[in-house]
């Protein structure tokens, strides 16, 4: 597993003004804590593994740290269900551990998973390459308790996979940051874990020859996990044999039975074959495995030996200009490095930038050229010494703003959760 | 009725809409009394026929001015009462507002306005390789827009995710008549107001169009049916084969009760004396179908299968889906009325579900028969009855309920699919606690403050209103 070296970031390193901080053990404490906070009307900071807090504005205001790693116990996991009850602060390499023990897993792509928590990855709504065929956190979480900003405990969904009863507040805190209410336990949908892997790779000339091999993706027979697209300095060299030549590199992952992934290896190159493609190359076992992780890890491993310097840009674009995007991406930022996502319209890019230049490339450059193709772009993370405010990193405000700001109002009155940090913070 | 005062409602109504798309005559309005739960009716003020996004939102911003109450519907099918018109208003018929703008292979996605029949869309879709995945069994009438405000299911879901798993972006008129458009892209800094408003039943917004997922299909299929000498056989059965690993497209169970009303109805040369038929289907890659299928007659036949029959054709293979989609019209001639219900318990504990379905039924002295996405944990227990004897009803409702109350002491909930509606609003405080309803109530205050969208439905007022409670009770002597 990849390890970050971010990952052993301690809640002092952490950029928090804090007045305190508590690690409660129990569920209870941490609505008393935020019972206390929101009395005294002083902002409160959550955090877990503190893979993500890189994420949105540095906050100002003095507060209160609120560690969720205290709460890590496995609460309940009836396999034979497909489904897990986790309190919030458990890791994510804990989860996993305990579903592969029975053969199952959640196909989510987690990042810095020995340090990350469940709750922070679903209060960030994390997801990965594997977006493309098993969804986001989103689809996967059937049931949450959480704390809102004045202490009340409350829950939502249930332990079953179905379940039409009431409005859906997994999905309305799933990706919320932390700016409605705490999550402190969860319920989670797992899948069986496939026996088996395999990529297939090519690398395209360029954008148009990208686009066309994508394209005829759409008509595969083949049941792909992921469909990344993959350019720059970060991704020079795959493995032996694998240098780049400048151009794009797709890279389609495969899951599931042995057979089935022999089967859809022969397959897509045949289809490629058959599309006038040549050279692809492919992954297998522990070679892909590790591939997995690699593409898992890219966006929060640092290039540089700290990555200090490092701008994270997420653009969002319907698939079909992904290709487009990244072209004009490189043309304006050749030492870019680029993971897109290319079959959900997800693009990462990363860029060394001096943290005075952070704001002007992001809202100047780069949220112009989503936006010309019809997307969004967020910053995830901005260089050390950078300041940007919550407008560069997060951009106008979305649709349905007002709806928005009026639930923060409901669950979160004195706007006490996570103040100043993201766009209902 | 709407007093004379409310008279330039219907004028502006006309006004906005055409005199021809407003009814008023009662003898119109009788259609949209009930929707497909029939067991309370009232009659609506007046129901329109919008044809665009812009048109819904004036009704509701007239409405507003008017302080009349606003109910959405779709095709009406809705097994919870989700279109009754609670305390009259206006209906906002969605039908005319029927067609498919956009299907776009390249991101997968199709655009289709709310009234779209399921159907209608997996019809323009044939031929394109995709199909849109929710298949519920109401598909040929129910709409997209109603799958997506019931966040409808169906047999399929327990492979492919239900509604809200495919539903990328909606356009949707707020309870203050302004129309926002979430997605289709992801929300990557707010919140997933789509995953709000799917399975919201109208209480939050009027959805009005839809951006939705395109599943591929398929490469093939293996469909089977199991006849067990035991329920709890076929349970234990389904629960081997998920903890195997195998996901089937679906596993649809089927107990004694419901294959003799099939029988009866259609002759298929079931045994009678059958207890459980278990129509599962496997889907995906053809390449590893064949060992799936050999590993879940194994396990069938470690729980003692009676029979397992192999679908080898199409037509086979839809022969063995018919008697599952025909069990609930076949339940007809067994029973002049009759109930579906809709409860959700872990898959483990349907061997437990299904037993106290069985004596709840000895109980109340109501036959029950058993339809389930067991698959899901997702029983349909059929309660039948004569609706014209008020004191059957009684026990029908109070059977009903312990069935769902059941369903939560097993860690499950009171509907899986089918949404609260009115039907369940008298569960939703034992399913949650008050400050879990307090936390939907701020929700719906955010979307829809004035609460005119579909009042009455979904969620308990919060003092314990006593208009429901007499409502429930009402149900219980129509
Ligand atoms: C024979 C039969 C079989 C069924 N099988 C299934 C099944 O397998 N799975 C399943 O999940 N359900 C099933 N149902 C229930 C029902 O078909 C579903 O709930 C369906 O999604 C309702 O769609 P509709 O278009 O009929 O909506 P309606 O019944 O018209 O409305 C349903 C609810 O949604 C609201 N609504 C409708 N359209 C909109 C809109 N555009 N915007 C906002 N709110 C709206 C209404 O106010 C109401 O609360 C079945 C029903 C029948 C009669």
């Amino acid at each position: 597993m990849n390890q970050n070296p971010e990952s052993s970031v301690s809640p002092a390193t952490v950029e928090l003004p804090l007045k305190e901080a508590v690690e409660p053990a129990d569920q209870e404490a941490v609505a008393g804590i935020i019972e206390r906070a929101w009395k005294d009307g002083i902002p409160v900071y959550p955090w877990g593994g503190c893979t993500q807090m890189g994420r949105g504005a540095r906050a100002v205001e003095p507060g209160m740290g609120l560690s969720l790693r205290g709460l890590n116990r496995l609460v309940d996991y009836p396999s034979r269900d497909l489904t897990v009850t986790v309190e919030a602060g458990l890791t994510v390499a804990e989860l996993r551990h305990t579903l592969a023990r029975h053969n199952q897993r959640l196909p989510v792509d987690i990042p810095n998973a020995a340090t990350a928590t469940i709750g922070g990855a679903v209060a960030a709504s994390v997801a990965g390459p594997r977006q493309f065929r098993w969804g986001t956190l989103r689809d996967y979480v059937i049931g949450v308790r959480a704390v809102d900003g004045s202490g009340m405990v409350f829950s939502g969904g249930g332990r079953v996979v179905k379940n039409a009863a009431g409005y859906d507040l997994c999905r309305l805190l799933t990706g919320s940051y932390g700016t409605l209410a705490v999550l402190v336990q969860l319920t989670l949908m797992v899948k069986p874990m496939p026996e088996e892997t395999a990529f297939v790779i090519v690398e395209a000339s360029d954008h148009g020859d990208a686009e066309r091999i994508l394209a005829h993706l759409v008509r595969t027979r083949t049941l792909p996990s992921a469909v990344e697209l993959l350019a720059g300095p970060a991704w020079e060299s795959l493995g032996d044999g694998l240098a780049s030549r400048g151009g794009f590199w797709i890279a389609v992952g495969l899951e599931g039975s042995p057979d089935e992934v022999s089967w859809m290896v022969d397959q897509l190159q045949a289809e490629w074959r058959e599309a006038g493609v040549a050279l692809w190359h492919t992954l297998h076992g522990d070679e892909a495995w590790a591939f997995w992780d690699r593409l898992t890890e890219f966006p929060w491993k640092a290039a540089s030996n700290n990555g200090d310097g490092e701008l994270l840009v997420q653009f969002h674009v319907f698939p079909s200009a992904v290709c487009e995007l990244v072209q004009r991406l490189r043309a304006s930022q050749p030492r870019a490095s680029i993971q897109a996502h290319a079959g959900n319209g997800v693009v990462l890019a990363r860029l060394d930038i001096a943290a005075e230049q952070a704001a002007a490339m992001v809202e100047q450059n780069l949220r112009p050229m989503s936006a010309s193709l019809g997307g969004r772009a967020i910053v995830l993370k901005q260089p050390r010494g950078s300041d940007l405010s919550r407008q560069a990193i997060f951009g106008p405000a979305p649709p349905g703003w007002q709806v928005m700001q009026a639930i923060k109002r409901q669950f979160d009155p004195k706007g006490i959760l996570n103040r100043g940090r993201f766009l209902l913070g | 009725m709407l007093t004379a005062m409310k008279a330039p409602l219907l004028a502006k109504l006309r006004r906005c809409l055409g005199r021809e798309n407003v009814l008023t005559e009662p003898s119109e309005l009788v259609v949209y009394e009930c929707d497909g739960y029939t067991i309370e009716k009232n009659q609506p003020d007046a129901v329109v026929f919008p044809r665009s996004a812009e048109q819904v939102a004036e009704v509701v911003r007239l409405c507003n001015e008017y302080d009349v109450p606003v109910i959405p519907r779709a095709a009406g099918t809705s097994l919870a009462g989700g279109c009754l018109p609670v305390g009259g208003g206006v209906v906002v018929m969605l039908t005319r507002m029927n067609r498919i703008l956009e299907i776009d292979l390249r991101n997968r996605m199709a655009v289709v306005e709310a009234g779209v029949p399921n159907l209608q869309l997996s019809r323009a879709l044939a031929g394109t390789g995709y199909h849109f995945a929710p298949d519920p069994s109401s598909q040929v009438a129910s709409t997209i827009g109603g799958n997506a405000a019931t966040n409808a299911g169906g047999p399929h879901t327990l492979k492919y995710g239900v509604t809200v798993n495919h539903v990328l972006g909606a356009e949707a008129v707020l309870g203050d008549g302004s129309i926002i458009q979430c997605g289709p892209l992801p929300e990557p800094a707010g919140l997933d107001l789509i995953g709000v408003l799917v399975g919201s039943e109208g209480t939050l917004a009027i959805l009005t169009k839809l951006w939705v997922r395109l599943t591929p299909n398929p490469q093939d299929y293996r469909t089977l049916r199991v006849i067990f000498n035991s329920v709890d056989d076929a349970t234990n059965a389904i629960g081997d084969i998920i903890a195997a690993g195998i996901i089937p497209a679906a596993m649809e169970l089927m107990d004694r009760g419901i294959v003799e009303a099939v029988e009866a109805a259609f002759h298929f040369g079931f045994p009678l004396d059958a207890e459980a038929i278990v129509v599962i289907e496997l889907d995906g890659l053809s390449v590893s179908l064949d060992w799936q299928q050999r590993l879940v007659v194994e396990l069938c036949n470690k729980w003692h299968a009676r029979e397992v029959l192999q679908a080898s054709t199409r037509a086979e293979r839809e022969l063995l889906w018919k008697c599952r989609k025909m069990a609930v019209g076949a339940v007809g001639r067994l029973s002049p009325s009759y109930c579906i219900q809709d409860g959700v318990v872990p898959r483990t504990q349907l061997p437990r579900i299904l037993a106290r379905v069985t004596e709840i039924s000895g109980k109340h002295q109501v036959r029950i028969v058993n339809v389930a996405h067991a698959g899901d944990g997702n029983v349909h227990p059929i309660l039948l009855f004569d609706e014209r004897d008020k004191e059957q009803v009684a026990r029908v409702l109070a059977a009903g309920e312990d069935i769902l109350e059941e369903c939560i002491r097993c860690g499950g909930s009171v509907t899986a699919e089918h949404g609260i509606g009115v039907e369940k609003l008298a569960l939703m405080d034992r399913l949650f606690g008050p400050t879990d309803l307090t936390a939907m109530r701020r929700v719906r205050d955010a979307f829809n403050p004035a609460g005119r969208l579909n009042p009455g439905k979904l969620l308990p007022s919060a003092n314990g209103d006593q208009t429901f409670r007499v409502g429930a009770s009402r149900r219980a002597l129509p």
